[in-house]
């Protein structure tokens, strides 16, 4: 075979090839690229708390676009409850899980042998007890400012002297690391203020509890450190079972708000909860879409909500995200 | 760095023509398809933009349409319960009859209506509709809505999306509205006092119709906002007011109706903007480039793919029509070559009418240059042999001279018998002499020859030599050229015995050595100085002053001329002690086909 006609089938099979080439790019372009999936595994999905946050997740998710799915879950979740629906999520084609991990044993521990299959974004708090030795990466408020916040707002109204004033504070769990956080910021700047934690709540307000919160002795203030126990003072409160305690708190549903808005909480803190939706998606999206990419830590702000302010332009935003 | 230079030229060397006329073809080819690929790509851009732009207009026409319809149902709404409720009744005794006009129209709307309230110039609610609590401690004077109204009493208007903050709603939500505003004259207890009439709307039928636009998954985006660029609808509304995201609805906001292009945050794109009537809104639609590009993607790669696949076919046709082309020239060529390497084929004739004529050229000058050659060998033929002949002719009539001479001699000396002899032996001599014409006879008759012609000269010498002669006669069959002894023997008596009394003695021998045959005449004579050797066989002019003037030279020619350079004669000599002149001659067996082979000229033993 002459130089010439290897030449010639050699051009031809070239251009052979790159023909071949692009008719897999076009097919692939026509088929277009199957979106990603990412699991979302929140407690008590359902509850308009996530509301903000899962219009985060949409607004993320449209931006990024990837498909989301929010796992439908009650509240008081164990830690192996959370474990097998995460594995099971992994298990039906998950790419990535973002988790609001509960608190239990080796929760961590257990959450990263997961995360060796897909990446897993925690929100809410981390899921080990002590923040600074967290493995895995976490889209969160700054729970201690929180506390911090609410501590000085009571401060505020007081004028900084609570002296003989019996603080009772409810949480719905305890033993995690926001809810300690918080109530770390919130003791810390109390100190010396003369207020007296006149005893703390830990757990659910459903019906075989409910007398638990009336049955507390009676506290001028109560603080409820989260949106779940919030809800449920408040609800006490309106139902006039708080013993004419006055109520701050920390809450991010409509319910916190109305609540706000009637007069029956006189200071919310609420976490920027359309951030932790929007920015755990788009970390756990540049994670998905690079393969070098390490998730980060997310420290998100909070606003202190008064009545009067509610309805100012900015805080109009935080009552619309709530609203979807 | 030789090799490396020689093979630098190697690349140098011209194409072929076939790979030339492929390569150009190939080069004009290529050019000319990304020509046509780039204007293609730069037409269907160009109309695909054009397109896009037209539909997104016709889309934004459509849209704006139902936002006006959608608005204007609004104010027909405010101005039913205007015009058919509120200066119908008076509030003071007629509430029920305001109460059911109101629900009359809020439930013909209720699908787009969040509520329908009056107030009075105090902000008082005089009605509403769904019939709701009110908020305690609510100043409707310090909300927007209500402002507006005031300020401008003989307008409607609308308010930018708020949260509505009028009514204690059981359910703990609250409504994302749109406000219609405007003052009322209201009639209580007979008196008309100013009050404004709110009509809400629920922001999800705006939303819902903005959403179904935006449903594309192209790039391209619409958007709501006010005459001030506050945005009312954005798909990423949260994100622009969380920092994450940027839009310029403020310069948005002062465009007229039509298209914009405008470079945003580093990209550029186009605006098309539509006016809503009656609000001052403005509807947006973006299309950035990338839009643009995404919707030509495919022509993109449908292009490059046709151009691919035209340089697949291109390069096979350039491949068939260049063969086509360059097959005849390269058959033409190779004849040719095979032709100067020696050979003798036949000229290639074929192919287009121009090929077939250089073949027919080629062949010809070929034919031509054949029988110039032809002619030339005879002529070079011709040429030799005559001079054969006239080194030939230089002997006889020489050799004659003498032997008519010594004839002449004897006859006046009346020595008839040797006269006779040697008229007979000149008889022989000159029989073998002419031996009809041919140049070339055996070693038998030469050596007769030589023979003859020394009885001849010892008659004419009187004896005063002896001659013998020692010839293997094995050499007798051989070929050899004509008269090339008797020269030789000549000047043997000559310079070698002539000077000699009685003692002088010649020697001709004959032997086969080596394939050649070696003739020598040897004498006894004086010798030849050593400096005069290296002139006997190739200055002609330094041997005429004994002889008859054909020496060695002449027969050391012949020699050569018939057998080739490599033959000839030999001198040995000293002075004193004698000569000995060899004549070296291939053994070419005596023949009458070898006669004629040598006599045509062609030398013996070599390839024709």
């Amino acid at each position: 075979m002459d130089d010439s006609r290897k030449r010639f089938i050699f051009i031809e099979a070239v251009l052979a090839i790159m023909v071949l080439v692009l008719a897999v790019v076009m097919l692939k372009e026509q088929r277009g690229e199957a979106k990603r999936k990412v699991s979302v595994i929140v407690q008590d999905s359902d509850n308009s708390q996530w509301s903000a946050f899962r219009y985060g997740l949409k607004m993320a998710a449209e931006d990024q676009g990837i498909e989301v799915f929010v796992v439908s879950t009650g509240d008081g979740m164990t830690v192996d409850e959370e474990i097998d629906a995460v594995k099971y999520e992994i298990n039906h084609g998950a790419d990535a899980i973002i988790v609001q991990p509960v608190s239990g044993t080796d929760m961590e521990g257990k959450l990263k042998k997961l995360e060796k299959k897909v990446p897993v974004m925690l929100v809410g708090n981390t899921a080990s007890h002590d923040r600074d030795s967290s493995k895995l990466p976490t889209t969160e408020p700054d729970n201690y400012a929180m506390g911090q916040a609410v501590a000085e707002e009571l401060l505020a109204d007081y004028n900084g002297n609570l002296k003989g004033k019996a603080i009772g504070i409810v949480t719905a769990d305890g033993g995690s690391e926001s809810a300690v956080s918080r109530r770390k910021g919130f003791q810390e700047v109390l100190e010396g203020s003369g207020a007296d934690i006149a005893w703390s709540l830990h757990g659910f307000f459903g019906d075989s509890e409910q007398g638990s919160l009336k049955n507390q002795p009676r506290a001028d203030i109560v603080v409820a450190l989260d949106d779940a126990s919030l809800t449920a003072a408040g609800e006490y409160s309106a139902a006039k079972d708080l013993h004419g305690a006055l109520l701050y708190g920390i809450g991010n549903s409509t319910e916190a708000v109305y609540y706000l808005d009637t007069g029956i909480v006189e200071c919310l803190v609420v976490p920027d909860e359309f951030s932790a939706g929007y920015q755990s998606l788009t970390e756990v999206a540049k994670s998905l879409q690079g393969y070098f990419h390490k998730m980060q830590d997310t420290m998100l702000s909070y606003t202190v909500l008064r009545k009067e302010e509610l309805f100012t332009e900015k805080n109009q935003e935080i009552l619309f995200t709530m609203s979807q | 760095m030789e090799t490396k230079r020689l093979e630098s030229t190697k690349k140098l060397k011209p194409r072929g023509m076939q790979s030339t006329i492929m390569l150009a073809f190939s080069v004009i080819s290529v050019s000319i398809m990304l020509i046509l690929g780039i204007v293609m790509y730069m037409k269907f851009s160009a109309l695909s933009q054009h397109e896009i732009v037209q539909n997104t207009k016709k889309l934004m026409e459509q849209t704006g349409e139902n936002l006006e319809d959608y608005l204007v149902s609004m104010r027909q709404v405010s101005d039913a319960v205007y015009y058919n409720v509120i200066k119908e009744n008076d509030f003071s005794g007629q509430n029920n009859n305001i109460q059911q006009g109101m629900n009359l129209i809020y439930e013909a709307n209720r699908n787009a209506l969040r509520s329908i309230a009056i107030y009075n110039n105090y902000g008082s609610l005089m009605a509403a509709e769904p019939i709701a609590l009110q908020k305690e401690d609510i100043n409707v004077t310090r909300q927007d809505w209500y402002g507006q109204a005031m300020e401008e009493m003989e307008n409607m208007h609308f308010s930018t999306p708020h949260i509505q903050n009028l009514f204690d709603d059981a359910t703990r939500r609250y409504y994302w509205v749109i406000s219609l505003s405007r003052v009322v004259e209201l009639t209580e207890n007979g008196n008309p006092l100013y009050g404004v009439l709110l009509v809400d709307m629920d922001y999800s039928s705006i939303s819902r119709m903005m959403k179904q636009i935006n449903a594309s998954n192209n790039e391209q985006y619409y958007y709501l906002c006010d005459s001030n660029g506050q945005i009312i609808y954005h798909m990423r509304q949260m994100q622009i007011s969380n920092g994450i995201s940027d839009e310029s609805s403020k310069a948005a906001a002062r465009y007229r109706d039509g298209v914009y292009d405008e470079t945003f945050e580093g990209e550029h794109r186009k605006l098309i903007v539509r006016n809503i009537s009656y609000t001052g809104w403005k509807l947006v639609g973006v299309i950035p480039d990338s839009a643009f590009t995404h919707g030509m993607l495919n022509i993109k790669y449908f292009i490059v793919m046709l151009i691919l696949l035209m340089a697949m076919m291109l390069a096979v046709i350039h491949r068939v029509v260049s063969e086509r082309i360059s097959s005849p020239i390269l058959k033409l060529n190779d004849s040719v070559m095979e032709y100067e390497a020696g050979e003798k084929p036949e000229i290639y004739i074929g192919g287009s009418q121009e090929i077939r004529h250089l073949g027919h050229s080629i062949q010809r000058s070929y034919e031509q240059i054949d029988i110039l050659m032809q002619k030339i060998v005879l002529e070079q033929n011709e040429r030799r042999k005559s001079e054969l002949d006239a080194l030939q002719s230089q002997i006889n009539p020489h050799f004659l001279y003498n032997a008519l001479d010594s004839i002449t001699w004897m006859v006046e000396g009346e020595r008839n018998d040797d006269a006779v002899f040697m008229i007979s032996e000149l008889a022989k001599l000159f029989r073998i002499s002419l031996s009809k014409g041919r140049t070339v006879i055996s070693v038998q008759d030469e050596l007769q020859h030589a023979k003859s012609y020394m009885n001849i000269q010892k008659i004419r010498y009187k004896n005063c030599f002896s001659i013998v002669f020692d010839v293997d006669a094995e050499v007798y069959s051989y070929c050899c050229v004509k008269l090339v002894l008797q020269p030789i023997l000549e000047n043997a008596i000559n310079y070698g015995v002539d000077s000699m009394d009685d003692c002088g003695e010649i020697i001709v021998a004959g032997r086969k050595k080596d394939g050649n045959i070696i003739l020598s005449v040897t004498d006894n004579g004086i010798g030849i100085p050593e400096d005069e050797i290296g002139f006997l066989l190739t200055d002609s002019d330094r041997v005429h002053k004994h002889g008859s003037g054909v020496g060695l030279v002449n027969v050391n020619n012949r020699i050569q001329i018939l057998f080739g350079k490599e033959y000839g004669l030999a001198v040995e000599s000293e002075l004193d002690e004698g000569t000995t002149v060899s004549i070296c001659i291939p053994a070419v067996p005596y023949t009458e086909e070898n006669r004629k082979v040598l006599e045509k000229g062609h030398i013996y033993g070599r390839e024709e």
